[in-house]
């Protein structure tokens, strides 16, 4: 188990780097320098060798990468001069509310999925197995934006129920009853869609593992079915669900700066989309980085937990 | 004779490939695997369905403005926004554009990038899988160390960097799609690799004298042909999503170029005025494409894969 954790650390560690060397690429990439991208146009000589001379930007290549990363390590992910604040700022303010979001509806997606998916599989190849089956394909072939614009479209526009627009103000404000209706709709947007991911990866779980030989001898040995069901073939069928989670976790942060983009729920989505539009490259490089490194972290830890429920992983790797 | 040949129904033939004549005195479809492949893509209904849906789309954007003629270059402020009529059968939008001569003019700007860029995306992302699973070594490391790190960053987020960073115009936006998409197929063609480098037939063209260049572009990327077409048309239908969802993000090609995802994005600030010819048309226009896709990738797995067809 500890070789298993080492050599997986290991691996992360190196991809983080990966990602770090990715995006100084990409700082180099910007058009005109990136003194120029952040100044301005407008921006004299003079104030371009300050900047480049502040941020290490007249060293030599390695050297500046090697700066770019010890202020990563420092937590110093850039400044915005648009936003006049420092990305780990923004990040401070935004990221709560996303994970607020993201934390809702994956949780709501799972509660609904694993139900589904289970049924599904119980009554394979029966009306509603082809019903829900169906409904997730059109589900998950729908651009997440489309969905979103016609939830707005029939419970804002039509019923004029719900708020076309995510809960503003401070985060603790939130889950107070005047603004938890303006979390239904960005909640359901990013929800249906995952529910139509894990519901279909549910199913096949479940009929994996219901044809083991498991299922077999615990029904000869006088096993309910509901007792074989629930004890033996859900629990080792939710396993492969928990690596999915972390291979989802890229999707569902892109499903989220769309969802905020549309429903303008005040998170890092939003921020991000926000920056893109004004070209603000330090917040886009410095939100990219923590996403990339939430992602590695969310893959990880779904291992080293899969490795724990799970000693053939262990042996095998 | 090829061991992998995707064969249908593998129980009714005998070693020599002769099928075996099945109850009812019927012979089974017989000839070269890829004529099993297409009997069993063929067999399955909804795979000739999305394949119809296809023709008909790519007929529609294509064809259709040659019979149907809009003028989709200049716009006309006095007849924005009008609601579907004998002259605008799906009304006109915000600047006046005839709706259903646009569908098909964005249409083609979302078929070329989805295929073009898939196309690109699987081409180097084969080779590169192919290359790093056959060499080995550190340098496999490095090039899925490389592939790993950038499947870390969110898709979404590193298009709108590149996006943000260059500006779009069509073939733009198709680099920066295969930028991201190549990823995958390197990945899954690596781990075939690593099978089929072992195998005998490797070893066989060696002694033949065969160079290494040869093996992998002979003999290894046409061994993974199943799991590359499979994931091309999967690569379609993403990149058709993906392009659109920048598009709506408002980093898509510049009017008056558009593309589906650009369309919805300009009907937006109309969700609340009830103008539905704005959203709903290019959405749908969207879902039965990738739909249509996805049905086809779905069978070409059945139809390559051995293992599944006992389903």
């Amino acid at each position: 188990m500890t070789g298993f954790l080492v050599r997986r650390l290991g691996q992360s560690a190196i991809v983080v780097l990966g990602v770090t060397i990715i995006t100084f690429v990409l700082t180099r990439l910007l058009p005109g320098g990136v003194a120029r991208a952040i100044l301005g146009s407008r921006a004299s000589p003079i104030e371009i060798a300050q900047f480049n001379h502040d941020n290490g930007l007249d060293l030599p290549g390695w050297q500046q990468y090697f700066y770019y990363l010890v202020q990563l390590i420092h937590g110093n992910l850039g400044f915005s001069y648009r936003l006049n604040e420092s990305v780990g700022g923004l990040l401070q303010d935004h990221l709560p509310k996303t994970i607020i979001l993201l934390g809702i509806s994956t949780l709501l997606a799972l509660a609904i999925a694993v139900p589904l998916g289970m049924m599904q599989a119980v009554r394979r190849n029966k009306l509603e197995d082809y019903f829900f089956t169906s409904l997730s394909f059109a589900l998950y072939s729908m651009p997440p934006f489309w969905l979103a614009l016609i939830l707005i479209i029939f419970f804002s526009a039509n019923l004029n129920i719900l708020p076309p627009v995510g809960p503003q103000g401070a985060i603790s404000t939130y889950l107070d009853p005047a603004q938890i209706s303006a979390l239904v709709l960005p909640v359901a947007a990013l929800a249906l869609v995952t529910i139509a991911l894990f519901s279909r990866y549910m199913r096949s779980s479940m009929l994996d593992n219901l044809v083991q030989d498991y299922v077999r001898t615990a029904r000869a040995k006088g096993v309910s079915t509901s007792g074989v069901l629930y004890r033996h073939v859900l629990r080792n069928a939710l396993i492969p669900i928990v690596t999915l989670l972390g291979l989802s976790l890229p999707g569902i942060f892109s499903g989220a700066l769309i969802t905020e983009a549309i429903f303008n729920y005040p998170g890092m989505g939003l921020l991000f989309w926000d920056s893109a539009q004004t070209r603000d490259y330090p917040v886009l490089l410095g939100v990219t980085v923590v996403v990339a490194v939430a992602t590695v972290v969310g893959n990880l830890l779904a291992d080293v937990f899969y490795a724990v429920v799970d000693p053939r992983v262990r042996i095998a790797a | 004779m090829s061991v992998r040949a995707p064969v249908t129904e593998l129980e009714n033939l005998t070693p020599g490939g002769v099928p075996v004549v099945v109850e009812g005195g019927e012979a089974k479809v017989t000839g070269s695997a890829w004529k099993l492949a297409a009997y069993v893509f063929l067999e399955n209904r909804l795979a000739v369905l999305g394949l119809a849906f296809v023709i008909l789309v790519v007929l529609f954007c294509f064809v259709g403005p040659l019979i149907y003629r809009t003028d989709q270059i200049n716009t006309d402020i006095t007849q924005i926004t009008q609601a579907p009529s004998a002259a605008h059968p799906l009304g006109t939008d915000n600047v006046g554009y005839d709706v259903l001569g646009r569908l098909m003019v964005g249409g083609q700007t979302s078929l070329e990038i989805g295929l073009i860029a898939a196309l690109l995306a699987t081409t180097f992302g084969v080779l590169w899988g192919a290359v790093a699973g056959f060499v080995g070594g550190w340098l496999d490391q490095l090039m899925m160390r490389i592939v790993d790190s950038l499947l870390a960053i969110p898709t979404l987020f590193l298009l709108l960097v590149l996006a943000a960073m260059f500006v779009p115009s069509v073939p733009m936006l198709i680099f920066i799609v295969a930028l991201v998409a190549w990823l995958v197929p390197a990945r899954l063609i690596r781990g075939e690799t690593l099978s089929l480098r072992s195998r005998e037939f490797v070893d066989a063209v060696r002694v033949m004298g065969g160079s290494d260049f040869r093996i992998v572009l002979r003999h290894i990327i046409p061994n993974t042909i199943g799991t590359i077409m499979v994931n091309a048309t999967f690569q379609v239908a993403d990149a058709i999503l993906t392009i659109a969802a920048l598009s709506f993000l408002g980093l898509g090609v510049p009017p008056p170029a558009t593309n589906w995802g650009g369309m919805l994005s300009d009907g937006v600030s109309y969700t609340f005025a009830g103008y539905w010819w704005l959203i709903y048309p290019a959405g749908l226009a969207i879902v039965i494409t990738v739909v249509a896709f996805n049905l086809i990738g779905d069978a070409m797995r059945d139809a390559f894969e051995v293992r599944l067809q006992r389903r």
